[in-house]
C-alpha cells in the first residue's frame, strides 16, 4: 500500500519546512535548508542523493535523534517540538524502527533476546515479548536462530534479526540506513523485498536511506536530496 | 533482561581474568592490613595474655624520665622481694614476681621447604644490598624467657600440646613457632631443661616466641653469672676487706662471704605484673606504688603503648603509608579497568540510546557489572589472602572487618568509576551508529 493509494490516509510522520543548523558563524553549516516530506502507513521510499546532501541529517530528524534547528515535525498528528521538551527516547522506542547498515546486534544478547530488547524497554510482559520475538523471528525466516548470538549468524541472518528488532515495538516508521550497502546484489535485493513485505503487510512506513539505485525499482517512491532539498519526489522511478 | 549478566555471561573470559587481576591486588592489599594488624597483635600480646592490671618497673629515682620503660623494652631490674610489699597494698589483688629476658639456644627451626624458599628469594632480593656474611643464615634462636611462679598471672595462657610446668625447676613451654617439641631437651643458661607442653601465639612485639620457666629457673637463666667469672671476682671482693685484716680480723671472712654471695646472687626481676581488685582504680595504684615504694608503673595500655609506638612506631607508619598506597593504586587500576571496559561498549550504548533505551538501564548495566567486579574481586581476593596467610613467616590476621572495609571501598570505587565511565559513554552520539553521509 503505497501513498497514492491512500490519499485520504492520516500520514505515519510529517515534515515541514525542516532547517538544520550546525556550528555559527565560518563554521555554520546549513544540513537542511526547509525539507517538506509527507511519509505514509506503508510506504517504502528511498532517500538518495551523494554525500554530504543532507540526508543522513534528514534520517535523524524523521528518526528523533536530532532536533531540526527550524520546522515542524509531525507524528500522529502532532507537532512534537512545539509545547514542552519531549521525551524523545520514549518517543523513539514507542514510534521508531531502525535498521543501519551494519546490523549493529547487541553481540551479548542473542537474535531472540536482540528482538526482546525493544520489547523489555517499553515493559511488556516477558511471556507476550518472547512470543512477539520468536513470531518475528519466524516471520523473517531466522527463528531456528534464535538462540544464537550475533557472532553464529552469517551476515544476511543479522540483519534479518536486525529487521526483527526493528519491527519489534510495532513502530510506525522504520528507518533503514543503507541496509544492503555490505550486501551482494541478491542479498540486497531480498532484503529489499523483506521491507517491502513489511511495508505492504504490516503498514508501516520504510523509509531507506541508500545510493545502491539497484534498489530503486523495489521502493514506491525515490526522495532525491541534493544541498539539503528535496530536489525530485518522483513515484515514476518507483513499481508502484 | 539484565543486560549486565549477558554482557559478562557472554565476554566471561576478559571479564573474570579481569576479576581476577583486580583481586590479586586487593589480596596484596588485605596482606598489607594483615600485616599491620599481625604487628599490633605481636605488641600486645604477652602484656594482654598477662592479664595485669599493671606493670611495676625499675624507676631512676630522681630522674626527670621517671623509670625505665621495662621489661620488654628497656633493661629493668628489680630486687626480688619488693613484690611482697606490693601485694599487700590497698586495692592489689595479686602482684606476679616476672623475670624476663632475650635468650638464645642453638635449637633452630626444622627449615621447611617455603622457608628455604623465603630465604633464597630474601637472598637474591639483597644481594645488591648487604656484604658478605651479613645474610648468612643464624644457627642460633632468639626467644624471650618469661620466669614466672606458678599460680600467678603471667604464665602461658594456653597449653595446646603437653601440660603446664608443675615441677620448680628445669620445666619449660615453650611457644609453637620455636619449633620445640614436647620431650625435647634443651641448654639455657647453664642448666638443662624439658620442654614439657607448648603455647601458642606468644610472642614479643619483634615476633620472637616466648619460653616460660618457673621464677626460679629464669633468674638463674638471665642472672646467674658464668662460674668461671664468679671465680675470678672473688680474690677482688675479698681483697676489699685486706684492710679490715689490722682492726677486725674476724670480719675479714665473714665479709668477704657476704660479698661473694652478693656477686652471686639471682634474687632480682624484670618486673612485677600486678592485677587490682574490682573497683579499684589503676591509677590511684599506681600513683601509690610509685610515691611509697619508688618505682615505675604503666598500666596495660601504656605498656601496649611502649611497645607498638616506641619500638615498632616506624615499621608501622611504613606499613601504613605502603598500604595507603597499595589501595590507591588498586583503586586507580580498578577505576581504569572499569572505565575501560565502560567505554569498550561505546558502540552498544549508541545502539541503545537510538533505540531509546533510558540512561538508567545503561547506568544499571554498567554500575552492576562494575559491582559485580569489585564485590566478586575483593571475596575473591580476601579468600586468597586468607588462605595465604599461615604461610607468611610473620604473623598476619586478616579480619573480616578489614574484608567489609575493603569491599566498601572498592564498591564505592566501583560506583564513581562507572559514574564516570556512563557519563562520558552518555555522551556518545547515537547518530554515530549511522553510517550515510
Amino acid at each position: 500500500m503505497g501513498m497514492m493509494d491512500t490519499p485520504n490516509m492520516e500520514y505515519a510522520i510529517r515534515a515541514e519546512q525542516l532547517v538544520k543548523v550546525y556550528g555559527e558563524g565560518h563554521t555554520r553549516v546549513e544540513a537542511l535548508k526547509g525539507v517538506d516530506l509527507d511519509v505514509w502507513p506503508g510506504d517504502l521510499l528511498a532517500i538518495m542523493g551523494p554525500s554530504g546532501s543532507g540526508k543522513t541529517t534528514l534520517l535523524t530528524i524523521l528518526g528523533l535523534v536530532t532536533e531540526p534547528s527550524e520546522g515542524r515535525l509531525l507524528l500522529d498528528g502532532k507537532d512534537i517540538y512545539s509545547g514542552k521538551q519531549p521525551n524523545l527516547a520514549r518517543l523513539r522506542r514507542e514510534t521508531t524502527g531502525f535498521i543501519f547498515q551494519s546490523p549493529n546486534l547487541i553481540p551479548f544478547l542473542t537474535a531472540k533476546e536482540n528482538v526482546l530488547l525493544p520489547l523489555s524497554l517499553v515493559g511488556i510482559s516477558s511471556r507476550q515479548a518472547e512470543a512477539r520475538a520468536l513470531d518475528l523471528l519466524g516471520y523473517l525466516g531466522v527463528a531456528e536462530r534464535a538462540d544464537l548470538h550475533p557472532s553464529q549468524l552469517s551476515g544476511g541472518e543479522q540483519q534479518r534479526v536486525a529487521i526483527a528488532r526493528a519491527l519489534a515495538n510495532n513502530p510506525k516508521i522504520i528507518l533503514a540506513d543503507e541496509p544492503t550497502a555490505s550486501l551482494d546484489t541478491d542479498r540486497a535485493l531480498s532484503v529489499m523485498r523483506l521491507l517491502r513485505q513489511v511495508s505492504r503487510q504490516r503498514n508501516t512506513a520504510v523509509l531507506v536511506v541508500t545510493h545502491d539505485h539497484r534498489l530503486i525499482s523495489e521502493v514506491d517512491r525515490v526522495i532525491q536530496i541534493m544541498d539539503g532539498r528535496i530536489v525530485d519526489s518522483d513515484a515514476s522511478h518507483a513499481k508502484v | 533482561m539484565n543486560l549486565a549478566i549477558k554482557d559478562v555471561n557472554y565476554h566471561r573470559f576478559k571479564f573474570f581474568s579481569s576479576t581476577i587481576g583486580v583481586s590479586l591486588l586487593i589480596m596484596v592489599v588485605v596482606a598489607i592490613g594483615g600485616i599491620i594488624r599481625g604487628v599490633i597483635l605481636d605488641s600486645a600480646m604477652i602484656i594482654e595474655k598477662t592479664g595485669a592490671d599493671l606493670w611495676v618497673v625499675q624507676a631512676y629515682g630522681a630522674h626527670p624520665q621517671g623509670g625505665t620503660l621495662g621489661p620488654f623494652v628497656e633493661i629493668s631490674r628489680l630486687p626480688e622481694q619488693i613484690y611482697h610489699a606490693i601485694a599487700v597494698m590497698p586495692g592489689v589483688a595479686q602482684a606476679s614476681p616476672l623475670a624476663t629476658a632475650w635468650e638464645h639456644v642453638n635449637v633452630m627451626p626444622q627449615p621447611t621447604r617455603l622457608m628455604k624458599f623465603m630465604y633464597v628469594n630474601a637472598l637474591l632480593n639483597t644481594a645488591t644490598m648487604v656484604k658478605p656474611g651479613w645474610m648468612a643464615m643464624p644457627k642460633l634462636q632468639r626467644f624471650i624467657v618469661i620466669g614466672y611462679e606458678p599460680g600467678k598471672i603471667g604464665g602461658p595462657p594456653d597449653i595446646v600440646a603437653g601440660r603446664g610446668i608443675e615441677a620448680s625447676h628445669y620445666e619449660v613451654v615453650a611457644d609453637v613457632k620455636t619449633g620445640l617439641h614436647v620431650g625435647q631437651q634443651l641448654r639455657l643458661g647453664n642448666f638443662d631443661y624439658t620442654v614439657v607442653g607448648l603455647t601458642k601465639n606468644m610472642v614479643g612485639f619483634t615476633a620472637d616466641p616466648v619460653i616460660y620457666t618457673t621464677l626460679l629457673d629464669a633468674q638463674n637463666i638471665i642472672f646467674q653469672q658464668d662460674p668461671n667469672l664468679l671465680r675470678s671476682q672473688l680474690p677482688r671482693a675479698v681483697s676489699g676487706f685486706t684492710d679490715l685484716a689490722v682492726t677486725q680480723p674476724r670480719l675479714v671472712v665473714p665479709l668477704a662471704n657476704k660479698a661473694a654471695a652478693s656477686v652471686e646472687s639471682t634474687l632480682f626481676i624484670n618486673a612485677i605484673a600486678v592485677k587490682l581488685l574490682p573497683g579499684f582504680s589503676a591509677r590511684e595504684v599506681a600513683d601509690r606504688i610509685t610515691h611509697w615504694q619508688h618505682l615505675q608503673v604503666y598500666t596495660a595500655a601504656q605498656a601496649i603503648n611502649l611497645q607498638l609506638m616506641g619500638s615498632n612506631r616506624l615499621i608501622l607508619f611504613q606499613l601504613a603509608l605502603f598500604r595507603d598506597i597499595l589501595v590507591l593504586i588498586a583503586g586507580i587500576v580498578i577505576g581504569l579497568i572499569i572505565y575501560n571496559f565502560t567505554l569498550d561498549k561505546l558502540h552498544e550504548i549508541a545502539v541503545l540510546k537510538l533505540l531509546g533505551a533510558p540512561g538508567g538501564i545503561v547506568y544499571r548495566m554498567i554500575l552492576e557489572e562494575a559491582l559485580f567486579m569489585g564485590v566478586v574481586g575483593t571475596l575473591l581476593g580476601s579468600t586468597l589472602e586468607l588462605l595465604i596467610e599461615p604461610y607468611f613467616p610473620r604473623r598476619v590476621v586478616a579480619t573480616s572487618g578489614d574484608i567489609a572495609q575493603m569491599l566498601l571501598a572498592m564498591s564505592l570505587v566501583a560506583v564513581v568509576a562507572s559514574i564516570l565511565a556512563v557519563r562520558r559513554a552518555m555522551n556518545v552520539d547515537a547518530r554515530s551508529v549511522l553510517a550515510t553521509g
